[in-house]
């Protein structure tokens, strides 16, 4: 066993007598999880819109029977639910109930608008808390109305270039074909794999790396500690190499943030939260490309502070405004704005994008590039973290 | 006033702690400032778009998707990055118009636009926005197909002509009306909500922090060389809530002035607004002083004073606004003083009530209050007096 394990097994026996770091690194990141997916799942199904719409046709006409059966195409692509009222009053009831999000009103005189060229309104009354539904139905019925336009403009616009204007025969004769041309264009559904973690295993996994920087912190500040309390120079005078020392400290927050990490990968895969991590392999290759980061990150901090205390308080800032940039409590950002290229510098954001990456049954490889991202961060924070610290130990 | 130096003192200590301005100060306003620049006004579902040319078809189609209020859409420059965006959940869907789509359509072909969705989320939903948005611009366009074939117009020409208006209007208009009383009405600032959320998050959780100071306190011998002055219990004690108080006001009262200042947030009546933290703070205040006296090391007091503010301001309604919340989640949500205080800025903000109107939820708050003031009173003479 070389000084620097024996120096990391030591502190290591010491933090886990030490409740604080096993409240830091496993009780809270699991009890927050638990809290926020409850509170968030219960909210709102993962962004997915239940449509429930209703329809009053008080006009019953074909027209207004081919609306009917428009819609009755969209429900049977699985896309949202159509039911019948009779009037409007039992519609609107079905709205405040929470039955339906929305209803269409077909006054009597659409058929007979439709035949002699004039206007008509079709209403939808929606829920005033689901915006996104009335609209997803006001859409339908547009593009409904824009199909019977299209018939209109058609004649419309070949008369107009058509001179001398044309017989009342050939605009009959195109009257017919515009009702059986197709519309100029299609829309084909391109497939996209789901690379988002699910509400559950989204707060597994946030408040699993939210924790984990101020759990390494708990190895990284030994140093400090020991330099306060008198220690160091004890340990300094011992035959032991100056990279042992920095080692020893690294090795055990490196440890502390394994056993937590895994600890909550195996905690929140188990009843009630039944957290769905991706491939096995993939995860602990995320796992340990962050928990090295973390290492690095917060072995700066200690580096560049003068006391125990300053460091933890400037290693929870950081840590904090990591996490909120990475997206640990809400997403940040939009398509790809500002906001969004900056969360590409918090480790956080590319552990829950690695994680993201392997959702939805992805190989292990689908790991590799978030891994590789945090390696880096790793490798760059903790060579600089090194330099600072053994320079440190020289004075 | 040994009771008032002693709560000044408690004062000082927290704002001569550098660490403790970023936390208490800087972080809370940061916060509500990125929530509301991501979610102030509502979410708009977000679609994607991708151009494959600057075409005449493309560009109106753009034009039309964009002017959609309800959409928030965003522009990409990489198909790619398009769909890798609906794969992250990032948008909700995308469409892909392709290169060429003039000379398709001027040729009389079908132009064929790709629709990205996952099959979780409301992605192929919203295709039907997105569709109705198409379909405006290619209504013309299917018109000036079949009269440049019928008459041998030019494709063009006739485009003009179907999109000069001349034409009789669309048959079917559609005319959408809201029913209801809105949770969120449109008058809500940006920044309210959140304003009124974050306040509560962080005044509870900079009173739970606070328990570590008290805890100190006591291991450094403080509170002993207090009690041998001549300095009856009642007012270490009264001093030591009050200061936690303080702390708690002076953070409120900050973070209503500043988000004022910076994002006229809306804070409703003046002394309603006031009287809710006052007695929020004071929940806060006996709740940090319960932990500071129950726990020996402030180490794991800090660790469980965050699980408990994050815990109970997401329970209240502080992250995810508690009228969203199924009924028992709403039930279970008013167990906490957070989501009663959030009651309260509702009536003040949403609905313009007035201090009279929020009577029931200052008076739950000021029960909070005195219950847990009773109980960390009681904790905290026997966690002082303690050999």
């Amino acid at each position: 066993m070389s000084a620097a394990t024996r120096i990391a097994a030591k502190d290591l026996r010491l933090r886990l007598r030490d409740r604080s770091a096993i409240i830091i690194g496993i009780i809270a990141p699991l009890a927050l999880a638990l809290i926020l997916s409850t509170v968030f799942g219960g909210a709102f199904d993962a962004g997915s819109l239940d449509l429930h719409y209703g329809i009053v046709d008080l006009d019953q006409t074909e027209i207004s029977e081919a609306f009917s059966g428009a819609l009755g195409e969209i429900e049977s692509q699985g896309i949202l639910t159509v039911t019948e009222f009779s009037d409007a009053t039992s519609a609107e009831t079905a709205i405040e109930e929470g039955e339906i999000r929305a209803y269409y009103l077909i006054e009597p005189g659409l058929g007979e608008a439709v035949f002699s060229q004039q206007n008509f309104t079709v209403e939808v009354i929606g829920d005033i808390d689901a915006p996104t539904s009335a609209q997803i139905a006001t859409s339908i019925a547009e593009q409904f109305g824009q199909g019977i336009s299209t018939g209109q403009l058609s004649v419309g616009t070949a008369a107009v270039l058509t001179s001398p204007p044309p017989a009342l025969e050939q605009v009959g004769i195109w009257a017919g074909k515009a009702g059986q041309a197709d519309q100029s264009f299609t829309m084909t559904d391109v497939s996209a794999e789901t690379r988002q973690l699910d509400q559950t295993t989204y707060f597994a996994a946030s408040m699993a790396v939210f924790f984990l920087f101020f759990t390494v912190q708990f190895g990284v500040l030994g140093l400090l500690e020991e330099e306060r309390d008198g220690t160091l120079p004890r340990l300094l005078a011992a035959p032991i190499g100056r990279t042992s020392v920095v080692s020893g400290k690294a090795i055990l927050a490196f440890a502390l943030g394994m056993i937590s990490m895994t600890v909550l990968v195996v905690a929140t895969s188990l009843p009630p939260m039944q957290a769905t991590w991706g491939a096995p392999l993939g995860v602990l290759l995320l796992v340990v490309a962050c928990v090295l980061a973390a290492v690095a990150i917060m072995g700066l901090v200690a580096s560049i502070a003068k006391t125990p205390e300053g460091a933890g308080n400037l290693g929870s800032i950081i840590a904090v405004t990591l996490g909120l940039l990475g997206g640990v409590f809400f997403p940040l950002g939009q398509g790809d704005d500002f906001l969004s290229k900056l969360t590409l510098l918090s480790p956080h954001a590319w552990f829950m994008r690695g994680m993201g990456d392997l959702a939805g049954g992805a190989e292990w490889t689908a790991g590799l590039p978030a891994a590789g991202v945090m390696l880096a961060f790793a490798l760059v924070f903790g060579s600089i973290a090194l330099v600072f610290l053994r320079r440190r130990l020289w004075q | 006033m040994k009771v008032l130096a002693i709560a000044i003192n408690n004062l000082r200590r927290m704002l001569r702690e550098r660490s403790n301005i970023f936390f208490v100060f800087i972080f809370p306003i940061a916060i509500i400032l990125l929530i509301g620049a991501q979610f102030g006004g509502g979410v708009d579902p977000a679609v994607g778009l991708y151009l494959g040319d600057d075409g005449r078809v493309a560009t109106e189609i753009a034009t039309e998707i964009e002017s959609d209020d309800r959409l928030s859409v965003i522009r990409y420059e990489i198909e790619e990055d398009l769909v890798s965006a609906v794969e992250r959940g990032h948008i909700q869907g995308g469409a892909l118009l392709p290169a060429g789509m003039d000379e398709v359509a001027a040729s009389g072909e079908q132009v064929d636009i790709g629709f990205v969705a996952r099959p979780d989320g409301f992605g192929q939903q919203l295709q039907q926005v997105v569709a109705a948005a198409i379909s405006r611009v290619m209504t013309p366009v299917t018109a000036a197909q079949f009269a440049s074939v019928e008459t041998g117009a030019d494709f063009f020409v006739a485009l003009d002509v179907a999109t000069s208006g001349a034409m009789p209007a669309p048959g079917l208009s559609v005319e959408t009306t809201a029913l209801g009383e809105a949770v969120f009405p449109d008058t809500l600032g940006q920044f309210d909500l959140g304003a009124a959320q974050q306040l509560v998050l962080f005044v509870f959780l900079t009173a739970l922090a606070g328990s570590a100071a008290l805890i100190l306190t006591r291991q450094l011998g403080i509170s002993h060389r207090m009690l041998s002055t001549p300095t009856s219990l009642r007012t270490i004690v009264v001093g030591e809530g009050s200061g936690r108080w303080a702390t708690g006001m002076v953070q409120g009262v900050y973070i209503m002035a500043a988000t004022f200042l910076l994002f006229r947030v809306n804070w409703g009546d003046p002394i309603g607004a006031f009287l809710i933290l006052v007695t929020f703070a004071a929940v806060g205040a006996g709740a940090g002083i319960l932990m500071g006296s129950i726990f020996k090391n402030d180490q794991q007091a800090a660790g469980v004073a965050v699980v408990l503010s994050i815990g109970l301001a997401a329970l209240g309604g502080s992250m995810i606004p508690a009228e969203l919340f199924s009924p028992t989640m709403q039930n279970v949500a008013h167990l906490t003083p957070h989501a009663w205080a959030l009651d309260g800025f509702a009536e003040l903000v949403r609905r313009g009530g007035t201090t009279a109107d929020i009577l029931p939820e200052l008076g739950v708050l000021s029960a909070y209050a005195l219950v847990l003031m009773l109980l960390s009173a009681w904790r905290l003479r026997i966690a002082i007096t303690r050999p």
